[in-house]
């Protein structure tokens, strides 16, 4: 891990609300070793606001970096108003990653809101390495996507409003996708109800999977210890450390799904 | 160059730029991103004598220039820390200060006893009573006088090693509390700790921490960690390190000219582990730019009135 000025290339809005962010960061760049892991980015440089924030990273080429961000609040809206050619201090490469590769599963990668870079991340990963892989990627409307929903590809689009591909959340969009997949393995990211919808789905369909999940996070590098999640079957004997909270910053975003507690 | 050099009770420091307690976990996790070994010192997050798994999340939320931390006093209790942390102290350069925290006077001892009975480059202690996010984490001490000063007194008893007591600015005048720790005997003080804050989400209509309340850090709080300084210096005798918001060289002058001998960067780190080392050059310019010779010479020469 390391402190980076990047140089963004580009900054573009590719959909509702949704923005892409392509920037120069060999340090970090150098360091990358696959989709989950995320990048804490000094949005401006006034201490109104002291703390970076998280973004997954969503590709890795050569000496760049690429984040897809939604607008949700102020840091995200300064964010946009980012130039080619101007500096951002980033730290990174962090976290761990999904865990793949083996051929007995096929990837079912789910993403939705702000969690699609790191599922369009492990998409590329799978589509580069010839692995078969099914995308799902949930919005509340059509307009908030930016990729068509080609079933026959493999690729499935959800909105709650019903305006493009299936209706409702991913998870009847999942159940389509898994009637013509063999074993398959979910992995995904994206809010808090989606990832309890997904772990819940797992579960009672006995499904591996594996989630990113979010956490309010302040250093990213574990000193903090800001951003835990609790672990399932955790430790709460009276005194533990680590056992109970796993830290999601340095032991994450990745979990498998049954491993954590979401929400 | 100034000469940034420091004495705290027999103790010499290279610069009186520390790290606070519990914005830079035991010492060694961040020597990636810093140059740790030009700190004045690193103070270690508060050790307890068993290991705390903490709050449940949410524990920090940003807020004005500053932020709310509610961790619960995470940490792998005094055991673990001889175990393995103290051995990686020996190859570190930098002065370690331990924090340590307590639920009661005879715990508090315990830690410092266990400590003291093994072998190590640890050179002081810095006795946290004023964690405001747990109930074991000694706050009934640091709102208490008699109860400061008997702690004080009797932690002096267990160490001939640097004694230092953190104050909560939470409390209705932190000067009593600073002078009863100077009475039990510590050799300086740290002030401030963290402030009683609240956040609060309108759309949930949910607190933003867990537990409701949490300890406010930042350059928000920097008017009041100087001017708790400023009270406490002209009531003591003992050296004082200011703590509250420092993100510069100018910061740390500040603080110096309020009263405190040397400071420590908190919040701050979270962003940039290596602000501290930013700031020392900082400080070294500007103390230069202002032909100020030395730190001593400038400690609560703060001039008042029109």
């Amino acid at each position: 891990m390391k402190i980076e000025i990047a140089t963004v290339l580009e900054n573009k809005l590719i959909a509702s609300n949704i923005w892409k962010m392509k920037m120069t960061a060999p340090g970090i760049a150098e360091q990358y070793k696959g989709a989950g892991q995320f990048i804490q980015i000094l949005v401006q440089s006034s201490w109104d606001n002291p703390l970076r924030r998280p973004m997954s990273i969503a590709a890795v080429d050569d000496d760049q970096i690429v984040i897809i961000y939604k607008v949700f609040g102020r840091m995200t809206q300064i964010l946009t108003e980012q130039e080619a050619g101007q500096e951002l201090d980033i730290l990174g490469p962090l976290g761990n990653t999904f865990k793949w590769g083996d051929n007995e599963y096929t990837p079912v990668l789910v993403g939705g809101g702000v969690g699609l870079a790191p599922i369009l991340n492990m998409y590329g990963e799978c589509t580069s390495a010839g692995q078969d892989a099914v995308l799902v990627i949930g919005a509340r409307t059509g307009a908030e996507h930016f990729i068509d929903h080609e079933p026959q590809n493999n690729v499935f689009l959800a909105t709650d409003d019903g305006t493009v591909g299936i209706a409702g959340t991913v998870i009847p969009a999942i159940a389509i996708s898994l009637k013509n997949t063999g074993k398959p393995e979910i992995l995904a990211c994206g809010p808090e109800p989606m990832l309890k919808a997904v772990q819940e789905f797992a579960a009672a369909h006995e499904i591996p999977a594996q989630l990113s999940v979010e956490s309010y996070m302040g250093c990213g590098i574990g000193i903090c210890q800001g951003c835990v999640v609790e672990r399932v079957n955790g430790n709460v004997s009276e005194h533990s450390y680590h056992e109970k909270y796993s830290l999601v910053c340095i032991d994450g975003p990745v979990y498998q799904s049954a491993e954590v507690i979401i929400g | 160059m100034a000469d940034l050099r420091i004495k705290i009770g027999s103790v010499d420091f290279n610069n009186p730029i520390f790290v606070a307690s519990g914005t830079y976990g035991y010492g060694t996790e961040v020597s990636e991103l810093a140059d740790i070994k030009d700190l004045g010192a690193i103070v270690t997050k508060s050790i307890t004598r068993y290991p705390r798994e903490g709050n449940p999340p949410p524990r920090i939320v940003e807020t004005p220039s500053g932020m709310l931390n509610s961790i619960g006093l995470a940490n792998i209790g005094v055991e673990a820390y001889i175990k393995e942390m103290i051995p990686l102290y020996e190859e570190l350069a930098t002065p370690i200060i331990m924090n340590i925290a307590g639920s009661t006077m005879a715990e508090y001892c315990e830690i410092l006893e266990l400590v003291e009975s093994v072998s190590s480059n640890i050179i002081g202690y810095e006795i946290n009573i004023s964690c405001p996010n747990v109930k074991a984490g000694g706050m009934e001490f640091g709102v208490d006088c008699d109860l400061t000063e008997q702690l004080t007194a009797q932690l002096r008893n267990c160490t001939e090693r640097l004694l230092i007591m953190k104050l909560s600015p939470n409390v209705t005048d932190i000067t009593s509390i600073g002078v009863a720790a100077e009475q039990g005997g510590a050799d300086a003080l740290s002030a401030i700790n963290t402030l009683v804050g609240m956040s609060i989400d309108t759309e949930s209509q949910k607190s933003n921490i867990h537990y409701g309340y949490g300890g406010l850090s930042g350059p928000a709080i920097k008017p009041i960690g100087l001017a708790c300084v400023h009270k406490v210096y002209q009531a003591v005798n003992i050296p004082l390190i200011g703590i509250g918001g420092i993100i510069s060289g100018r910061d740390v002058l500040e603080y110096v000219l309020a009263g405190a001998v040397a400071v420590q960067v908190g919040t701050a780190n979270y962003r940039d582990p290596g602000i501290g080392n930013s700031i020392i050059i900082e400080l070294d310019t500007l103390l230069d730019k202002n032909n100020m010779i030395s730190i001593p010479d400038l400690v609560g020469i703060v001039q008042l009135g029109s």
